[in-house]
């Protein structure tokens, strides 16, 4: 993961008085999945639509791959895009669009050919690829939506919403052919449900009122390298026993959740090491339900956030 | 050399598109049947105009339409009342003698491109930007490669429709029409339907400008029948501007209409064919350019 993929700086977007982007500054490194996390109207698809060059910036600049604001003729091929809420023609067939997009993105006949018919595969639309897009339900055209961003493995790919309107079952679908174009590609990706950015992101950004708060690792962000928390049956007695299996730690009950939160200091060692000193002092004491490290992301959201 | 690529392939996915869409394969048809239905009319009244005459002189009845009509075209008088209708000797010289089938598909066609310019293109950008799937495309292509994509798509759209009309009024002028030569007529039609085309050139780039400033389909189109309408009356105005303030000059505006290059395309020969053509092609160029310069300064 070497340099940086896209960079945006103090990018201002106006819409009369209001300012839908306020200084909005994001690197996004070469190979991470970039999650980004915040209230409705915080800016994260305008943001994603001034990197693409939909919206014109009202200050600010854009680079994009190493060779400035995204111009169609050098960015071609290597940059895509899933925009919210637009669709695609209604009256086109999948098969045929996919391949037309990947012919003007650059693509031989032959390769276009194939890329089209791999991306339908890989979002579970091969038999429908001669319907017409009109035909198709509002989950298989977010499913077409998405196959057309992955043409030819652009090396930039910004994904508003991916899994909006999927069933269950074909959102862990795209979840898995997410993750394994992960590294392969600097995919950067806007969602409300949480639990989608844990899973699918290296790195995550929160976003409010229209600039950047706080952006960082996963790992950094949910603090995974220094909290384990542990679900109980029913809250430890004997604390001293567990102050002396691990030094250099604190432990808060949390009623509501029935979980135990161990945070740690360098001294006591990594996660790994923590659990092994403590776990046993635990089912000692009684069943533990489950074990994971650090904050869910959703807490830590909520944790950072003023509202 | 990659750009006109990138614009040739979004006009045959906006050919292949539109061709798919109700809207333009209604309007297809719908141009078709009516340029089958005024070919069909006129020969109906031609017929009936030839068996009052043969009444008139006491001359036993034609069996089919058209053998007084070919008598009539070669008489001194009659053609004399035609120069007078058509107001123009160079175009008069060039049409005269032409099979009447011909010049009725002329007429039609002429008369019907704007229409058909508007009802088929007029709401074809507008669409796109309204329901965001002119994103799909920006991110590959550039905004103006887009443009002339549509546009040339637009015209292939066209030229398909004036290719059907000119088959279907060419068999109901074969089939109705005496002293037909059917293999001599076609082309002819053909040669007619690509003048139209031309003139239709200058028209679509005005629809699909128009398209280009506003996100209402709808709009769009009502817009485009307004710019036609004013197109029509743009001569006239420049004659009551030219009256109210003396300014001669001012006629010379009259060129930024398309109409002011349809007789070029009446007439024979390859120069006031191409020069008639290069004007309409600017033209359509230009109205396209100022819609564009819109949209390229604005949100997708």
């Amino acid at each position: 993961m070497i340099g940086v993929a896209l960079a945006t700086r103090d990018l201002v977007k106006r819409y009369g008085r209001r300012r839908a982007l306020d200084g909005f500054t994001l690197a996004v490194p070469r190979g991470a999945t970039m999650g980004l996390v915040g209230a409705n109207g915080a800016g994260k698809t305008t943001w994603m639509m001034s990197v693409a060059g939909f919206l014109r910036l009202s200050s600010g600049t854009v680079d994009l791959l190493g060779r400035g604001p995204f111009d169609a003729a050098v960015h071609s091929g290597r940059f895509t895009i899933l925009p919210q809420d637009s669709d695609l023609p209604l009256e086109a067939r999948p098969g045929d669009l996919l391949y037309r997009y990947a012919r003007m993105q650059g693509l031989s006949s032959e390769a276009a050919r194939r890329s089209a018919a791999e991306m339908l595969a890989a979002v579970n639309l091969a038999d429908r690829a001669r319907s017409s897009v009109r035909s198709l339900s509002h989950g298989m055209r977010m499913r077409v939506r998405l196959a057309q961003c992955f043409l030819g493995s652009p090396e930039v790919v910004l994904l508003d919403e991916p899994l909006n309107g999927l069933d269950p079952m074909e959102a862990d679908r795209i979840r898995r052919f997410l993750l394994g174009r992960r590294g392969r590609q600097t995919i950067v990706i806007s969602s409300h449900n949480l639990h989608d950015v844990e899973t699918l992101c290296t790195h995550v950004a929160f976003v409010e009122k229209g600039r950047v708060a706080r952006t960082s690792t996963l790992e950094a962000i949910t603090r995974a390298t220094n909290r384990v928390t542990y679900v109980l049956a029913a809250e430890p007695t004997d604390k001293a026993a567990l102050a002396a299996a691990v030094q250099d730690a604190t432990f808060t009950w949390m009623d509501a959740t029935q979980s135990l939160v161990c945070t740690f200091g360098e001294s006591a060692g990594n996660v790994a090491a923590v659990n092994r000193s403590l776990l046993p002092v635990l089912l000692a004491q009684t069943d533990v339900f489950s074990v994971s490290s650090g904050l869910s992301l959703e807490q830590a959201y909520l944790n950072h956030s003023p509202s | 050399m990659k750009s006109l690529f990138r614009i040739g392939q979004v006009a045959l996915a906006e050919c292949a598109g539109a061709v798919r869409s109700r809207r333009a394969l209604v309007i297809l048809v719908l141009y078709l049947l009516s340029a089958v239905f005024c070919m069909m009319g006129t020969i109906t009244m031609l017929g009936k105009m030839e068996a009052e005459l043969a009444t008139m002189l006491q001359l036993p009845e034609s069996e089919r339409t058209g053998v007084v009509s070919a008598t009539l075209w070669k008489s001194k008088p009659f053609q004399r009342m035609i120069k007078a209708g058509v107001k123009n000797d160079l175009v008069y010289n060039d049409i005269a003698g032409r099979h009447p089938a011909e010049l009725v598909y002329a007429w039609f066609a002429f008369m019907c491109a704007p229409l058909l310019a508007v009802l088929v293109a007029g709401n074809r950008v507008a669409d796109d930007l309204r329901s965001g799937a002119v994103r799909y495309a920006l991110v590959r292509i550039t905004r103006l490669e887009w443009t002339l994509g549509k546009y040339a798509g637009q015209v292939l759209m066209v030229a398909l429709a004036l290719a059907a009309s000119a088959v279907g009024a060419w068999l109901v002028a074969v089939f109705r029409l005496s002293g037909v030569g059917a293999f001599e007529l076609l082309p002819a039609m053909f040669g007619w339907g690509f003048r139209a085309g031309l003139y239709a050139l200058a028209w679509l780039g005005l629809a699909l400008g128009v398209s280009h400033v506003t996100r209402s389909g709808s709009r769009a189109t009502a817009i485009g029948f307004v710019a036609v309408a004013l197109c029509a009356a743009w001569p006239g105005i420049l004659k009551l501007v030219d009256g109210w303030l003396g300014c001669p000059w001012i006629h010379h505006f009259d060129a930024i209409v398309p109409s002011s290059a349809e007789m070029s395309l009446w007439r024979r020969g390859f120069v006031p064919l191409f020069t008639g053509g290069a004007h309409l092609f600017v033209l359509g160029l230009a109205y396209l350019m100022l819609g564009h310069a819109v949209f390229a300064r604005r949100d997708a």
